[in-house]
């Protein structure tokens, strides 16, 4: 390689190596007394819900003034997320605020952790293990709310199609059981046409609607484990010329889901909310750094977004900026 | 003299049923999957179901068509998914600035052809061998379109979904942009310098250097071109959802790769075609049709997918060893015709 090929690469790996430093969150210094600092270690920046988490905890910690919080991507690696764990251990975090990747994974590096001194809480998801203190959303309740609901709307003999999240995935897994528990075991009349794996996408949801389409003239109802999946068999939906849409279903509350459940083309979701968890999650650490007792598992409830109340999500979205 | 007549006559058999079944077997597998998907389910050959089908494909085969120019002459992107994500999001965003659908689309290719500049450099000037160079554009491009969106979908698209969900006659937008692009594909590879240049590459690159072929400047030709393409299949994608998803379009350019491979596209480099291309794209979505038309479980449908990859991969190296036997009578045949 030529002298000057040489150069132009120190100065490329130059550049991206300070602005590394540029980009960082950097901590304010601690004014008096004793500032407590948290590490949160997101499961994965690139996840629509943990991103909004991740902002939300953010804004939680700044409205303690002895807080201070540094945000970790775990980037969906059990690896990278028990080597954020080792290394917040090592820079002498004083709590550890996790976002587990995997129920099994992160025990063993979160109880290296503890033993080290370093306090550990779990939002979003738990690990196995008891002990830890944990804020998390209740699957089997997201759903349940939505299948009630099903229950009286979803006609007699009617046809349905189910949209899974990721395959073992527990999210996934204990809605659909839900979905089992207090729809599909009392309405043993439906019948499911279609079930199959979308990975939360919405193009993946997308493709196997128009699929079923074509095999079913009609379809009744659509029940997915998440809105994005529900959106994209909607707009499959939409693609086939169809005059009305079925009732769908989903879980999250996401800006579109609560827009299409305003404008008629889908039937309910539950919100997880992001601020709530983030709410939760920070006061119980803030409450175990200052030596208080804290209850453990805390849950937060889903709330069922319907047409009727559509509006006030759709507002939350608009403040939060995800839609105009 | 009878045993010699003889024996040259079934050479000329085994040549000629050589030759169908290894430049003509895709398309006899496409018309057998065709017959036997048609009886599996009477949902399968509907006009509906076709073009519903051509449709979902689109998107998908026309990144394979930059896959198969690039892995003709032996290089590769891996990145063609996330640079598909990026640029799509910021076609959307363009969309959502300027209120204009042809900057939207501009937008998108040239953010593809960009992302791809910066690959091809890597390749060409620092000698990184694509498979690391577009591993590392991989990542960057993922986490730029992460960056730009913070993660969030992005929604409310209004008139931009006219890209991927419209139609013109009936026939779905994104299945004239796919048509499109495998017309420009093979006339790049069939009646072009740099098509003749990229099979040379792939089949010898010393050789092809001996002979006087610009290899660099061909090789990010390649690079430009795909990357117009991925551009454009990010707006196609996007417009089709109907949302701006930073995480579009994972694993996808392993699935370029596999329509491409299944279409008769060699990893060895210097053998493939457009029309392989488009066949092979074909057969993977008549097969994720009737899969799901037949309500085959997620886990099954799997491994039967993995079955056919293996099973294509396999008769790709077998008619390896034909390769070197064809390409001399191809040549033979271009000396008669000059």
């Amino acid at each position: 390689m030529k002298l000057t090929g040489k150069i132009a690469l120190c100065l490329a790996s130059a550049f991206l190596l300070t602005s590394t430093a540029v980009w960082s969150q950097a901590a304010p210094a601690p004014k008096n007394g004793k500032t407590y600092r948290i590490a949160y270690i997101a499961r994965a920046q690139g996840d629509s819900f943990a991103a909004w988490l991740a902002d939300s905890v953010v804004k939680e910690v700044k409205k303690y003034p002895d807080t201070q919080v540094t945000v970790f991507d775990g980037q969906s690696k059990n690896e990278l997320i028990a080597s954020h764990i080792e290394n917040a251990v090592t820079s002498k975090y004083d709590l550890i605020l996790l976002q587990p990747l995997d129920s099994e994974a992160q025990v063993a590096p979160v109880k290296e952790a503890i033993a080290a001194g370093v306090k550990v809480v779990t939002v979003n998801n738990r690990i196995n293990d008891a002990t830890v203190p944990a804020v998390d959303a209740d699957p089997m309740q997201q759903a349940e709310v939505n299948a009630k609901l099903a229950l009286k709307q979803i006609p007699q003999n009617a046809k349905v199609v189910v949209l899974m999240g990721p395959a073992g995935n527990m999210h996934s897994d204990k809605r659909r059981e839900s979905w089992k528990k207090y729809f599909f075991d009392v309405r043993k009349d439906v019948k499911i046409v279609g079930e199959q794996i979308a990975n939360w996408n919405k193009d993946e949801g997308m493709r196997l609607m128009e699929d079923w389409i074509q095999s079913n003239p009609k379809i009744d109802a659509i029940v997915a484990m998440n809105d994005n999946m529900a959106a994209g068999a909607l707009e499959a939906v939409k693609g086939s010329g169809a005059k009305t849409y079925p009732l769908a279903y989903g879980v999250d509350g996401t800006a579109e889901a609560c827009l299409k459940i305003k404008a008629g083309e889908m039937t309910s979701t539950s919100l997880q909310s992001a601020f709530s968890l983030a709410e939760l999650s920070v006061k119980m650490s803030h409450d175990l750094l200052t030596g208080k007792k804290v209850a453990s598992p805390q849950f937060i409830s889903a709330e069922l977004i319907t047409k009727e109340n559509a509006d006030k999500f759709i507002k939350m979205h608009k403040d939060l900026g995800n839609i105009k | 003299m009878i045993k010699t007549m003889s024996k040259r006559f079934s050479d000329l058999f085994l040549a000629f049923m050589a030759k169908l079944t290894s430049k003509y077997s895709i398309y006899l597998i496409l018309v057998a999957m065709l017959i036997i998907c048609s009886i599996l389910s009477p949902a399968f050959f509907s006009a509906k179901n076709l073009s519903n089908i051509s449709r979902q494909i689109s998107i998908t085969t026309i990144i394979s068509f930059g896959m198969t120019m690039l892995i003709i002459s032996g290089m590769i992107d891996l990145a063609a998914g996330s640079v598909m994500a990026l640029a799509g999001i910021l076609a959307v965003a363009t969309y959502k600035f300027t209120g204009s659908l042809l900057l939207s689309m501009f937008a998108g290719i040239v953010i593809g052809i960009g992302c791809n500049i910066v690959s091809g450099l890597i390749v060409t000037r620092f000698k990184t061998p694509p498979f690391i160079a577009t591993l590392a554009m991989m990542t960057s491009a993922r986490g730029a379109a992460l960056l730009y969106t913070n993660g969030q979908n992005i929604y409310q698209l209004d008139e931009f979904v006219v890209y991927g969900q419209g139609d013109i006659l009936g026939i779905p937008t994104p299945v004239i942009f796919m048509v499109i692009i495998s017309i420009v594909t093979w006339y790049l590879l069939n009646n072009t310098r740099f098509g003749r240049h990229l099979y040379a590459i792939g089949g010898n690159e010393d050789a092809a250097r001996a002979s006087g072929i610009k290899i660099n400047q061909t090789k990010m030709t390649a690079y430009v071109i795909s990357g117009a393409f991925v551009g454009l299949s990010g707006v196609l994608f996007m417009s089709r959802v109907n949302a701006g998803l930073p995480n579009a379009g994972i694993g996808f350019e392993f699935d370029a790769m596999t329509a491409s491979i299944i279409g008769g596209t060699s990893f060895s480099g210097g053998v493939g075609t457009a029309m392989g291309t488009l066949v092979g794209a074909f057969i993977m979505g008549f097969l994720n049709n009737i899969m799901n038309l037949l309500g085959i479980q997620s886990y099954l449908q799997q491994i039967i997918k993995g079955g056919i990859i293996v099973i294509a991969v396999a008769y790709d190296i077998m008619s390896k060893n034909k390769k070197t036997a064809s390409q001399l009578g191809n040549i033979e045949e271009r000396g008669k015709e000059a």
